[in-house]
């Protein structure tokens, strides 16, 4: 087995973080080569694109990583609620809406 | 450029502190954090790896995690690359273009580039794109020093500042039943395909299911409505 500490910390940024993620950056522009930003696939691609991002943010909340895990479940939820309503009470801002969500957290946080 | 020094700037700047910070904890010189996000250009993959490091994963397995956490670039650069070619744009520079993708650049291009003219886009994308950029490779290294210093509480806001604004910036450019299906549906699944599927594979399992409900949903809705 190789173990990651017998090589350059450069090295493993570039094998194991930047080509495993680049790769699906250049098979698109091989697969984009030919279809119009009209095109009725790209619907399909769009929602899948939306929902992988929603599936980022929902596994997040369920599976934190670093500090993020000394949030309660149940508040790391209630915070993207809240900054939720919030973008929704100030004129749909997203600033706000990160400000509101973010203030929760802290909260959360400096009391727990 | 200007768009750029905006909330999209200190949102990533924000997640990228938290990641100078994993960096860190690994024990990586500053550079590597540095490095990472100029290479790697996804805050969720940069914690899969230095998480993964931390966990004393081998390469492959590192390798493997950080590519099923960015599967979402293939639709993400599919969907974005024909607003920025032109008739003529040459394959090195869609190369070049698509390093770029990741939510930030996204989010922004797909809200502002179907209403500019096809000349100025790669223009407006690339100046956009390099100045967030400039600014999350800063933050990396600004975090490496300061993250350890802070109370838990600011650490967790920092990791949790991209969630949240993928999410609002998501409810803000939708614009048809199937933006909004994408979202619900790939909310809802997510928890279950974390359970169902093989460790790893859960994001591609709900983005691939959540993704075609969301668009059979939005053919239907079409369909209803006589478009």
């Amino acid at each position: 087995m190789m173990e990651t500490v017998a090589i350059s910390p450069y090295l493993v940024i570039i094998l194991a973080g930047f080509l495993p993620s680049e790769i699906w950056r250049w098979l698109a522009v091989f697969l984009a080569k030919d279809i119009r930003e009209d095109a009725e696939i790209l619907v399909f691609v769009r929602a899948v694109a939306s929902a992988l991002l929603a599936g980022v943010v929902a596994k997040l909340l369920i599976a934190p990583s670093g500090g993020l895990a000394s949030i309660p479940a149940f508040w790391r939820g209630g915070a993207v609620v809240a900054g939720v309503m919030g973008f929704l009470a100030f004129r749909r801002s997203v600033f706000a809406g990160v400000l509101v969500g973010e203030a929760v957290l802290v909260i959360v946080g400096l009391m727990g | 450029m200007r768009d750029a020094t905006g909330i999209p700037a200190i949102v990533l700047m924000a997640s990228l502190i938290g990641v100078g910070g994993l960096c860190r904890d690994v024990g990586y010189p500053m550079g590597a954090g540095v490095l990472s996000t100029l290479l790697v250009w996804a805050a969720p993959g940069q914690i899969v790896l230095f998480a993964a490091i931390a966990a004393g994963a081998s390469l492959p397995a590192i390798a493997i995690a950080v590519s099923l956490s960015s599967v979402r670039f293939l639709p993400m650069c599919m969907a974005i690359l024909p607003l920025l070619k032109g008739p003529r744009t040459p394959i090195w520079l869609m190369v070049l273009l698509s390093h770029y993708v990741a939510v930030t650049a996204y989010v922004q291009g797909m809200r502002v580039l179907p209403d500019m003219p096809q000349e100025k886009r790669i223009a407006y994308f690339l100046g956009f794109a390099n100045t967030v950029m400039l600014a999350a490779t800063l933050s990396t290294g600004a975090g490496y020093y300061l993250i350890g210093q802070m109370p838990p509480a600011f650490a967790a806001a920092l990791i949790f500042t991209s969630p949240l604004f993928f999410t609002l910036s998501m409810i803000a450019s939708a614009r048809r039943a199937s933006d909004w299906l994408a979202m619900g549906f790939g909310f809802a699944i997510t928890p279950l395909a974390v359970v169902v599927a093989a460790p790893g594979f859960d994001l591609l399992l709900e983005g691939l299911v959540a993704g075609s409900l969301a668009y059979a949903g939005d053919r239907a809705y079409r369909a209803w409505k006589g478009l």
